[in-house]
């Protein structure tokens, strides 16, 4: 074990160490629709919003009774339940899934669902209180204290409780007098002095809010920058090294030349390729099928003879890399018909090639999988497969119960996933040069 | 018949890279000493799916298709004995790759029924091969298997043959429908006899007579029993798989 881990090379999504920037400001400030407006200038799937809403503490039988009589001060720090902020915010910046709390107004208790974070490149915190605990504050990259006029703010207030929340004026009136004007001086206001920057009239304001973009763009191409020299690195001390023993490479048989051959001829008709492809990948499960794990079973025959057997453990379920992975699905599916199949889209930037993250959906309880097979048809400098078995890796599934099928691999790509997975199982039908451009799916899809 | 109380080696199956300890233990095929004779690699994955359909209690929908799967890694193992030659091919990226093409013709032969069970296998990996059949029944008054009906591709002769029987007990309908095949022209040596589960005795006698003829085998089990059953076995293939 001492061996795994001194050998294992690190790496870093690009997820990780993710950007926080706090914003904080009085109710009715505007701070949400600052977020939203950020969000939307951005226009990019990596930024999320974590609203501090969802970290209200959730309220004991006289504390729900006041909140329903609108004496409950939701205004003070005292409501928020920083320690669980603090620990999800710490999960995030360590590029994990965090689960969030949701927070139901209607109940003044948090549902028993949660909603999850996962591989944000970019946070928004926002909240009245999102500068006031110290230990936020450590984490936060950008601080912006949202200021507006307090007439602008309750009358804000007033149409959002009303309509949003479900309250009457009334009972808005009150709160405000009783709770939110005490609270903003007491609490709110000090924020100013630890912010870094301080936003008078919200999303009217044009020269803040191109700031803060240009801020965050700016972030996000250090975080691009810093992703591919992590992806070089890796790639330097390997491209000579011999491959790692779980590496299996499907024996070059005169079958598998054959339709390798077919497949890779450039003249083979759409029709004959996915039909060969289908049956190459068929085979590729097949034999990933022999690195999950099995138990011992005695079974009887009609004949009443006993025969002692293997069966396997648990449940295997597959995750296909998008698009190109979905070539492999037919395959999948000849072989286990009811696998449990989840998807993710990682897309190379054009630009600059570096592997992105658009989309996620796993089963619901992957990490209780006895097996995990990814299907990605091509592996060439391995950035793709190494953020799929990262996002495995963070939703729980324990590296050795991974098994990742390809048809063509390059040694480069090939040793860095397993230098910094030396557990992964690799199934491979052939290698081929590094770098080689994906054109399997395009051959498939016939687009 | 001595061979019932012969034993099945055991052994601890899996990839090499996990420990011994790691690898469960499961009875793996008897080894024959005949270079024609092909077994399956013993993998867990195969000895998996060979568990399931001895198992009395799978259910008819499963024991098909787990004996497809099998059937299948039969079929591109069988296949993998027919010739190439060298061909070289240039990719849709450019580059040349220096693969193989196949050569010579190819057709299957069922013996009915069991054998026909076999046909769908063979077909998901040669989509538009010939299949000609053969059916052969025991005798009743000489117990010995008699051809009653055969109807085979014209050209057989010019062709590579992959008979198909799932149960490969005492070989004798399997030399009977070869002896077909040669008086039809078929050479010995371009005969490949696929079946699932095979007996020592059957395979020795068979490879023996035809020691031309290329037998690919997931598993040569223990041995016969008295009415002539493999044991362990599977039961009967053909109720199995059709009527059961």
């Amino acid at each position: 074990m001492a061996d795994i881990v001194s050998k294992r090379a690190h790496y870093s999504p690009p997820w990780a160490d993710v950007c926080i920037i706090g914003i904080a400001g009085s109710s009715g400030s505007g701070k949400s629709t600052l977020s939203h407006a950020i969000v939307s200038k951005l226009n990019l799937p990596w930024v999320v919003i974590l609203s501090m809403d969802s970290f209200y503490k959730s309220l004991d039988a006289e504390g729900s009774r006041k909140a329903f009589l609108n004496e409950y001060d939701f205004d003070s720090p005292d409501a928020v339940d920083f320690d669980v902020l603090v620990d999800r915010l710490r999960d995030l910046k360590a590029g994990k899934r965090a689960e969030i709390p949701i927070y139901s107004f209607a109940k003044h208790a948090r549902e028993k669902e949660t909603t999850s974070i996962y591989s944000p490149h970019v946070l928004i915190l926002e909240g009245i209180f999102a500068l006031y605990d110290e230990r936020v504050l450590e984490l936060l990259d950008m601080k912006i204290f949202c200021e507006a006029d307090a007439d602008t703010c309750l009358s804000r207030r007033i149409l959002r409780d009303v309509s949003e929340r479900g309250r009457d004026i009334e009972g808005c009136i009150k709160q405000w007098f009783s709770f939110v004007k005490p609270n903003f001086e007491q609490f709110v206001e000090p924020q100013r002095k630890v912010a870094d920057i301080i936003v008078p009239r919200g999303v009217e304001n044009r020269v803040a809010i191109t700031m803060v973009i240009q801020y965050i763009e700016r972030k996000l191409i250090e975080k691009s920058k810093a992703h591919r020299a992590e992806l070089r690195k890796l790639g330097q001390s390997s491209e000579d090294d011999p491959l790692s023993n779980q590496v299996l490479i499907l024996e070059q048989s005169s079958q598998v030349k054959g339709m390798n051959t077919i497949i890779q001829d450039i003249d083979t008709s759409a029709e004959d390729f996915i039909f060969y492809f289908d049956r190459m990948a068929t085979l590729l499960v097949e034999n990933a099928m022999n690195n999950i794990y099995f138990k011992e079973e005695t079974v009887e025959t009609p004949a009443g003879n006993k025969y002692n057997g293997l069966t396997a453990i648990g449940e295997t379920s597959a995750v296909v890399v998008l698009r190109a992975g979905s070539v492999f699905e037919t395959g999948l599916k000849r072989v286990l018909p009811d696998c449990r199949t989840g998807r993710l889209l990682i897309q190379s930037n054009i630009r600059t090639g570096e592997p992105e993250l658009h989309y996620l959906k796993l089963p619901g309880n992957i990490e209780t999988h006895d097996n995990v097979l990814i299907l990605d048809p091509q592996m060439s400098s391995g950035g793709a497969a190494l953020m799929a078995v990262q996002v495995l890796v963070d939703h729980g599934v324990p590296e050795d119960k991974i098994v990742f099928v390809t048809y063509f691999a390059g040694r480069l790509g090939l040793n860095r996933l397993t230098k910094v997975f030396p557990e992964v199982n690799v199934v491979v039908c052939t290698m081929v040069a590094d770098f080689e451009e994906r054109w399997i799916e395009r051959k498939y899809f016939g687009c | 018949m001595a061979s019932k109380d012969a034993q099945s080696p055991k052994q601890s199956v899996g990839p090499d890279y996990r420990s011994e300890k790691q690898k469960p233990i499961a009875t793996v095929s008897t080894e024959v000493p005949f270079e024609t004779v092909h077994i399956l690699p013993q993998t867990p994955q195969l000895i998996a799916l060979l568990t399931m359909i001895r198992d009395k209690n799978t259910e008819r929908a499963d024991f098909i298709f787990y004996s497809n799967r099998i059937i299948r890694l039969l079929v591109e193992e069988g296949l993998n004995h027919l010739p190439v030659i060298e061909h070289t091919v240039t990719t849709p990226v450019g580059r040349s790759y220096a693969g193989v093409m196949f050569q010579g013709k190819i057709c299957g032969v069922s013996i009915m029924r069991a054998g026909e069970a076999m046909e769908e296998g063979l077909r998901n990996c040669c989509r538009s091969v010939r299949i000609g059949k053969i059916l052969i029944q025991r005798d009743e008054e000489t117990s010995m298997p008699k051809l009653f009906y055969d109807k085979l591709p014209e050209d057989i002769a010019e062709r590579w043959v992959l008979l198909l029987d799932p149960m490969f007990a005492t070989g004798g309908s399997a030399a009977m429908a070869v002896e077909v095949l040669i008086s039809r022209g078929v050479p010995e040596d371009r005969i490949l006899f696929l079946n699932l589960i095979a007996s020592p005795e059957g395979v020795g006698n068979f490879a023996k007579k035809f020691p031309k003829v290329r037998v690919v085998t997931a598993f040569i089990d223990q041995g016969l029993d008295e009415k002539n059953y493999i044991v362990p076995g599977l039961g009967d293939f053909g109720d199995r798989f059709y009527t059961m």
